[in-house]
């Protein structure tokens, strides 16, 4: 207790003040302690500066999570700000992202996916003179990543890095058969994984689910650009089971006999996760994947006896050539927010070319170029790894391609409508025709409720 | 004075006269406490107003709007419950909920009324038992579920190890969280798992509260003991059955944890369930109002089965 306090009870027991008396003194004291201390506080957070929310990504390359979190600190000392940092994952993201909105409670700047400045754009800042001020100085962004942060000449959002990846494929296994490295799915893959799997040792050729996960969406969306085929025309309508059909027929039947026809897949690959094909194939179980740079940098961060033994290659492809999305990473900056000037500048900071440099290092290829003089870095020359994974990024097409990039292409992904329709061949039994048919009226109603907003 | 004072009372006399005959007619119907009745339920009716009454008519509305997140709600009327009528993925959904829930519920019964026999026979370390079962239900379902999903795993998982490479039972693995047959006999099995023992422990007290008498004079009488169980045990715990069985509907239908877990209702929508589409359209497409209304959608249903259910029960109390 409060020394003042102690002396005035003991002057109250031995009746030298009044009980009155002893209330109203006990009430200036307390009083004015707690009025001290209020002002200690403001005083202190005053000193502190203006605090600012800040949401990063958390992705499986840890390093450049811990970057990426002390670039952020020392810019914070820097500039005498406060930080409160808050993670999201693959799993809680957009949960977050959802929530914070409608609560009118969204961060000041967040990390987010290719998705949010599609669909977080009411909640948005408009960042053009920002975006183009640092596109300007950095030779301009690619064309896929001008696609998913700009719309009608607002952007939205800050375009800053494209996950590498490419088919990660065991070249021990392929150099014991003679083989080379696939560029085709069919019959390039078909062949390696026939000739290289052994079933009977749970090892097996291709491990690519079909399952709702970004993995299962990405390998679905690019399959039907590669036989020519997509989800949308070039003016953003649905194609899928229109203009597209017979490409599509193609393309997903080609998916689907890489597990019931060529049966080159391991059992259980149609309940996969994102994290599963990893797992299998850390575990010696896949002759290839295709997955992004999470996987060679876990193996290398683990001096994993596979990753001397693996390969990275461009996505293989199809009649129509190969494809894949570049999805690009972008800093979002909320509306809601007081401090849009700080936000700005720490996007500047975090963004200068240098301490880019140093998180894209320990990324071990994560970290993909959204600007063309970052894709002319030394870096990507360092390993031939690094370099496969650098072109698939050069020659990726954006979500909605060959139309534009919009909310409905953006949801049909959202939705995994594509990997469904994959899933209802191969567990629902339907015939290729009915799948895409069931999946193509899907993207019609999103496309219809999507295009009234 | 006292004239001055015997007017004001006599006026208040004739007024209060007819509200004076109010007030103890209200007394009367309403109990001599009445007023500090309703000063002792206003803080619940105020929670359960503000807690319950409010969002649940604001979700009622914005189930009929366009509600898109960041965008303010567009009233549409009954369009979004239309719309899922005829979504051939929302049925899909609606059949495997009531799979899902039915499937679970019927196997939970039988094992929790197998599972109270057990223990109510005189078994060796009976407590320990006791203790046992009831780890699936003490257990956080998260930790539950992805237990299992490591379990069913294809490749890794260690129930197709042991049936192809300990038992030999199979030349190869199932997957099966992949499989048509499988993938929604999985989740079911692992709600059984779970939800159990919860009809188990309340079967086992309710028959503890069986006169033992009963039993003793069927036995006098010459009943076998299947004739027993079905005459004396099934009857003595009938309304804990039902009770047991209306709450489990309710807690299976509603489960989200599970089926989120193993399948995320894949593959191809074949395990998927209301909870989990509700979660899916609001978070994944991001229509809110959409998602409220497939939340929504089957509570008359499930409403008039609780109904119907109470009833059944309150008529078995009365004979």
């Amino acid at each position: 207790m409060d020394r003042r306090l102690t002396a005035l009870a003991e002057q109250l027991e031995a009746g030298h003040i009044a009980r009155r008396e002893f209330l109203r003194r006990a009430a200036v004291i307390t009083g004015g302690t707690a009025a001290g201390l209020h002002v200690l506080r403001r005083m202190a957070s005053a000193q502190g500066g203006p605090k600012l929310r800040v949401w990063l990504f958390k992705s499986y390359v840890t390093a450049g999570n811990d970057i990426l979190a002390r670039q952020v600190e020392e810019w914070a000392k820097e500039r005498k700000v406060q930080i409160e940092f808050d993670w999201a994952t693959f799993g809680d993201r957009e949960q977050k992202f959802v929530a914070a909105i409608e609560a009118g409670n969204p961060p000041d700047i967040a990390e987010m996916n290719y998705q949010g400045p599609m669909r977080y754009r009411p909640a948005l800042r408009d960042v053009t003179k920002l975006a183009k001020d640092l596109a300007a100085s950095r030779g301009g962004l690619l064309p896929f990543a001008e696609r998913v942060v700009q719309l009608d000449g607002q952007y939205s959002g800050i375009a800053r890095l494209v996950f590498g990846g490419g088919l990660h494929i065991r070249k021990d296994l392929l150099a014991e058969k003679g083989l080379k490295m696939p560029k085709v799915y069919d019959p390039d893959v078909i062949d390696v994984a026939k000739k290289c799997q052994d079933p009977s040792k749970d090892l097996w050729g291709f491990g690519q689910t079909l399952n709702r996960c970004d993995d299962g969406n990405g390998f679905m969306q690019n399959i039907l650009w590669d036989y020519g085929g997509g989800t949308w025309d070039k003016d953003g309508k649905p194609a899928l089971a229109t203009t597209f059909l017979k490409q599509n027929l193609a393309a997903i039947q080609f998916a689907v006999d890489t597990i019931q026809k060529h049966k080159v897949q391991p059992p259980g690959v149609m309940s996969w996760t994102d994290v599963s094909n990893n797992e299998a194939y850390m575990a010696g179980k896949l002759v290839c994947t295709n997955n992004g740079a999470s996987l060679y940098y876990a193996m290398g961060a683990k001096n994993h006896p596979l990753y001397d033994k693996t390969q990275v290659i461009l996505t293989p492809g199809g009649p129509a050539g190969a494809f894949v999305a570049s999805n690009p990473y972008t800093w979002g900056l909320f509306k809601a927010s007081k401090h849009a000037e700080l936000s700005e500048d720490l996007v500047r900071w975090v963004e200068d070319e240098k301490r880019f440099e140093e998180y894209m290092k320990a990324c071990s290829g994560q970290a993909g170029p959204v600007y063309k003089v970052r894709a002319e870095h030394p870096y990507w020359k360092t390993n031939p790894n690094y370099e496969g994974m650098l072109q698939n990024i050069l020659r990726g097409v954006w979500i909605g391609y060959p139309g534009p990039i919009t909310p409905a292409a953006i949801e049909v992904q959202a939705q995994y409508i594509l990997c469904d329709m994959g899933g209802r061949i191969v567990v629902g039994g339907l015939s290729p025709e009915a799948a895409l048919k069931e999946a193509h009226k899907r993207v019609e109603d999103i496309y219809r409720i999507r295009s009234r907003s | 004075m006292l004239a001055r004072v015997s007017v004001p009372v006599t006026h208040v006399g004739d007024k209060a006269a007819p509200s004076g005959a109010l007030a103890l007619g209200l007394k009367r119907v309403l109990g001599p406490d009445h007023r500090m009745g309703y000063l002792f339920v206003l803080p619940i009716f105020f929670f359960v107003i503000s807690l319950v009454g409010y969002p649940f008519c604001y979700a009622i509305y914005l189930s009929m709007t366009h509600k898109l997140v960041g965008l303010p709600p567009v009233f549409v009327g009954f369009e979004n419950y239309v719309r899922l009528t005829w979504d051939g993925f929302f049925q899909r959904a609606v059949v495997n909920s009531f799979i899902f829930t039915f499937g679970s519920v019927a196997f939970k019964l039988v094992l929790g009324v197998v599972m109270a026999v057990v223990l109510t026979s005189p078994i060796r370390w009976r407590s320990f038992w006791t203790g046992v079962l009831l780890i699936p239900w003490v257990a956080p379902t998260v930790v539950s579920a992805l237990n299992f999903l490591w379990i069913f795993d294809g490749s890794l998982g260690v129930l197709n190890y042991l049936l192809v490479r300990v038992f030999r039972v199979l030349p190869q693995g199932i997957g099966w969280l992949s499989e048509p047959g499988t993938a929604m006999a999985s989740v079911v099995a692992v709600n059984i798992w779970r939800g159990f023992p919860f009809f188990g422990i309340s079967f086992l007290a309710g028959m503890k509260a069986i006169p033992a008498e009963l039993y003793e004079a069927a036995a006098v009488d010459g009943a076998s003991v299947l004739q027993r169980f079905r005459h004396v045990t099934l009857p003595g715990i009938r309304n804990i059955m039902i009770i047991v069985v209306l709450l489990s509907t309710i807690w299976t239908f509603n489960d989200f944890q599970i089926v989120y877990i193993l399948t995320k209702g894949g593959p191809g929508g074949t395990t998927m369930v209301m909870p989990v589409l509700t979660y899916e359209t609001a978070f994944g497409a991001q229509r809110l109002g959409e998602a409220i209304a497939v939340a929504l959608y089957l509570l008359p249903a499930l409403a008039v089965t609780i109904m119907v259910l109470a009833r059944y029960m309150r008529r078995g109390r009365k004979r």
